[in-house]
């Protein structure tokens, strides 16, 4: 039976209605399409075949097996704030877009969890149990937009899992549509260590290629009885560095360490939630503690002896919830705030051991040099967790290309005191070649065999992730020949 | 193949005096007609190259603390012990990271940490004995967890051998992390089925600077009054690293006082910990007693805690460990359920499990009759609060009788699917897993 309304001839098309149900709930035009061909990554796009938005696991469940019947490729999405391109339909796919699916099915204070469908947005979920003073800890700087959904598949961090940790340290059960379209449930009731291997942390991060996500049990927390806050102002960025790595050392466990540079600082002054910080500082921490009450004083003491021993300019406590909040709008926009400032810009995500903080800024000063683009830092020092933005201007022949070799080089220079290349974005389609910098052919060829347990005909989500075109899929099918050929 | 000829094929892999023959009447199995104690990652490999290739079976243990927790095969060729592969690879101070060869003693490694007022935070059983390696390949946790998770929260990075000898890295030395997938968590818990940690890299706390542990004793038993007072106390700002209820046998082990108790430990600096100890006799209920143990106290009942449930086998009675995994407050049911099955099969009982975390842990001992049958209608009852129950430690014999995972999850193709690309050849672990994995 024909959906009333769809004009198209293309018989995928037509059957994909037919599951949806509706013409509302597919596009097919191009024009229409045009807004879907990348995420937050904009360096790559391509157009998908269509984009369909299921209002339940059903539905989804049945796109996903036409899909996989009629080898057609597909991925799903939630709002497409990804910073890696995870949601790009670099195949041409059919996007299953999420958003209608955005309920929250329940919560259980007693026990300490809710169960949300996907397209749930971050936020919402902490505002719909404040009035009883609970939160969801995973706070991504887009959490006013983001979906729950896209945080599993990403793993979304956020500026307070110093303390709390990231997405998969709060997920407690999902139902998932395997690439086949089956439906499975992991983790039961948000019951801990279901026996068997641990698929929902294999599952969390996975970037979608291993499965769509369809109602996630996530566990909520207790608001914290109190927060304090700390600006801290330093004229040479190493003291701030030095700072963060002493804090650590201290033994204290800040709920957030954040810290931004010169170019980074000038950008959000020109933004829209200037705090008014000085112009001529190289840097500032952004530091919380939270916690029983009782003890945070003691805790923001010793943070300030800390800063006051590498020659800290000026320290200061936030002295109303006002003022706390306004510092948090400004680091949180920061990403956006560089557009205030260059015409373009690239966002990277390395991760190094906090205590090489002040030689890796070294070396990103120096790419910055060497690539003649200014970049700026904004980062979750405590967790090691660099955010280098290269600015660059795309009108201008070259830059664009320069800005993601540059942005390439830090991750390297990451890698090369022993970090990673993502710590929170994921890798997507962006950093896909970047992944040799930290992992052997053999080590991502051991992925890509999970990868096929769950995803064999590689239908969903093909190509992000892993380096493409695979050298490494090459070497596979070389040495399986050999086998082969030994046999 | 007789043993003999197995023994000196192993020569070729290993120096001499790091083998031995293995002992075959073992009352908890999971022996291997030769033992052999690696020292360095390059033998641990070519053991497993050498079996993989030859059709040779291999189990691994740690100190072998774990050797009750499931395997349905009495004896594997090779039983490849980890337990001189140890020591510290890197600690990085200041980064508040370790990198650890998994035969590595927990304890001596948490008192070495200690000098440097940090921590794993981990508090698994029998810390005295077992190795960091056994400890994430089981995924031991005790009441701490939550305050502080479980190895899923504290490892960053693994080293493992594969099945064929290769040597994978997954995760790294960093503390945050999603370069690829999660391979970590693959690993945790999977009893040693997909293949040989070699290196466990953790990330550490600071010590806290001050403790203190309160025992909350409810002579008349009231469940109901338990449960109250663990939601109000869980509803409030306090933040305790343990809410654990213990049973009163158990109690009365630890603290000389036969009845249902909560412990609940506080960590924090010494101002904050006294606020919540105020804050908590605020809320004390009636008919209720205190008391309150701290620094040295509390850690010495801790460290008594860990370490109580015996495993040495006899032979006339049989001791039995049951992890039991519900919604948080149907901890109180099981505690319930683990008095009555105790009462109804004549069995010695102690039982503890945690009020914000949702774990219990049941240890049964008694005839073998009465422990498969009380067992069994445990698994009912649990099965009935959409739980699970894992038996961490039961006799070989026994675990013919009574599933060590229970039934087999409906996504057991996936687990399946896992095992055959990673080892393909069933090398590592056979039978020791879920559904006979």
């Amino acid at each position: 039976m024909a959906v009333k309304g769809i004009k198209s001839k293309d018989r995928h098309i037509l059957n994909l209605a037919n599951i949806v149900g509706d013409a509302r709930s597919i596009i097919y035009h191009k024009e229409d399409l045009i807004a879907y061909d990348c995420d937050g990554f904009t360096l790559h796009k391509h157009l998908p075949k269509a984009v369909v938005f299921p209002n339940n696991t059903d539905d989804v469940a049945a796109l996903v097996k036409y899909c996989s019947d009629n080898q057609l490729p597909f991925l799903a999405r939630g709002a497409g704030t990804g910073l890696s391109g995870g949601a790009i339909p670099l195949n041409g796919e059919v996007i299953i877009s999420m958003v209608r699916m955005k309920k929250l099915l329940s919560v259980d204070f007693e026990n300490r969890r809710a169960v949300v469908q996907p397209g749930f947005v971050n936020l919402k979920l902490t505002n719909s149990i404040a009035d009883k003073g609970y939160y969801y800890a995973p706070d991504p700087s887009s959490q006013y937009c983001c979906t729950i959904g896209g945080n599993v598949a990403e793993n979304a961090g956020g500026a307070h899992c110093l303390k709390y940790g990231v997405t998969t340290n709060h997920i407690l059960g999902l139902e998932v549509v395997l690439p086949n379209g089956e439906i499975v449930e992991i983790g039961a009731n948000g019951i801990p260590d279901a026996p068997g291997y641990d698929l929902l942390g294999l599952l969390t991060g996975s970037e979608g290629t291993l499965g769509i996500v369809t109602k996630i049990t996530v566990r909520i927390l207790k608001n914290p009885e109190a927060k304090k806050t700390v600006l801290a102002y330093f004229d040479k960025v190493e003291d701030g560095s030095q700072a963060v790595s002493d804090i650590i050392s201290a033994g204290i466990v800040p709920a957030a360490l954040e810290m931004m540079d010169k170019i980074a600082i000038e950008g959000v002054e020109a933004a829209a939630f200037p705090v008014g910080h000085p112009k001529d500082i190289e840097a500032f921490l952004l530091i919380e503690v939270d916690g029983i009450e009782a003890g945070l004083d003691e805790q923001i003491n010793n943070i300030m002896e800390v800063c006051k021993k590498r020659n800290v300019r000026e320290v200061r406590a936030a002295e109303t919830e006002e003022e706390r909040a306004r510092w948090w709008a400004n680091r949180k926009t920061g990403f956006g705030a560089m557009g205030a400032i260059s015409p373009d810009y690239l966002v990277q995500d390395g991760v190094i051991p906090r205590s090489r903080l002040p030689e890796v800024l070294n070396n990103i000063n120096n790419i910055s040099q060497e690539y003649g683009l200014r970049i700026a830092n904004i980062f979750h020092a405590g967790d090691g967790n660099l955010h280098p933005l290269v600015l660059f201007d795309a009108r201008i022949p070259g830059q664009r290309e320069a800005a993601l070799e540059a942005g390439s080089a830090c991750l390297q220079a990451c890698a090369d005191v022993g970090g990673t290349i993502t710590g929170e974005h994921g890798v997507g389609v962006e950093k896909r070649e970047e992944m040799r910098f930290v992992f052997t052919d053999e080590e991502i060829i051991a992925q890509t065999d999970i990868r096929e347990v769950f995803n064999p005909f590689n239908l969903l989500n093909a190509g992000k992730l892993f380096p493409t075109p695979g050298r490494c899929v090459e070497i596979k099918r070389e040495l399986k020949e050999k086998e082969t050929a030994i046999s | 193949m007789i043993t003999a000829e197995l023994l000196s094929e192993v020569k070729a892999l290993i120096q001499e005096d790091r083998i031995v023959e293995g002992e075959n009447d073992h009352l908890l199995g999971n022996n291997g007609l030769v033992k052999v104690y690696p020292q360095t990652e390059e033998e641990i490999s070519a053991i497993l190259k050498y079996a993989n290739e030859n059709g040779k079976k291999v189990f691994v243990e740690g100190n072998g603390t774990k050797r009750g927790f499931g395997g349905l095969s009495e004896s594997a060729d090779i039983l490849l012990s980890l337990a001189d592969y140890k020591g510290i690879v890197e600690h990085v101070v200041g980064d508040m990271t370790l990198t650890v060869k998994a035969g590595t003693n927990f304890k001596k490694l948490q008192d070495y940490l200690a000098e440097h007022k940090q921590k794993i935070s981990l508090d698994p059983f029998h810390p005295e004995a077992a190795t960091i390696g056994g400890i994430v390949s089981s995924n031991d946790s005790g009441p701490k967890r939550l305050g502080y998770g479980s190895s899923r929260d504290v490892v960053i990075g693994l080293r493992i051998v594969y099945p064929d000898g290769k040597v994978i890295r997954s995760g790294g030395r960093v503390v945050k992390n999603v370069a690829g997938y999660d391979m970590n968590k693959l690993f945790i818990g999977s009893m040693g089925t997909l293949g040989v940690f070699s290196e466990v890299t953790v990330k550490l706390r600071p010590l806290p600077k001050y403790e203190s542990l309160i025992l909350l004793f409810f002579p008349q038993g009231n469940m109901e009054e338990i449960k109250a007072f663990a939601q109000k106390l869980l509803d409030s700002t306090m933040e305790p690293v343990t809410l654990e209820l213990l049973s009163p046998a158990l109690s009365e082990g630890l603290t000389g006082q036969s009845c249902y108790t909560l412990a609940i430990g506080l960590e924090d600096v010494e101002t904050s910990v006294q606020y919540q100890e105020n804050f908590i006799k605020s809320i004390q209920p009636e008919n209720t007693n205190m008391k309150i143990l701290t620094l040295t106290d509390a850690q010495a009942f801790w460290n008594q805690f860990y370490s109580l449930h015996s495993l040495e086998s006899e032979s006339l009675i049989t001791s039995a460990s049951l992890k039991i995994g519900v919604v948080n407050m149907d901890v109180t049911q099981v505690m319930k359920e683990s008095q009555l099955l105790g009462d109804s099969h004549h069995l010695e009982v102690q039982a503890h499990g945690g009020l914000g975390h949702g774990l219990c842990q049941v240890n049964l001992k008694g005839s073998k009759e009465d422990v498969v049958s009380a067992i069994q209608q445990m698994r009912e009852t649990v099965a009935g609060l959409g739980g699970y129950v894992v038996i961490k430690h039961l006799p070989f014999a026994l675990r013919q009788e009574v599933d060590t995972w229970g039934p087999k999850p409906a996504h057991f193709f996936l687990l399946e699917g896992i095992k055959s690309k990673v080892d393909p050849n069933k090398v590592l672990n056979p039978k020791r897993f879920v559904g006979g994995i």
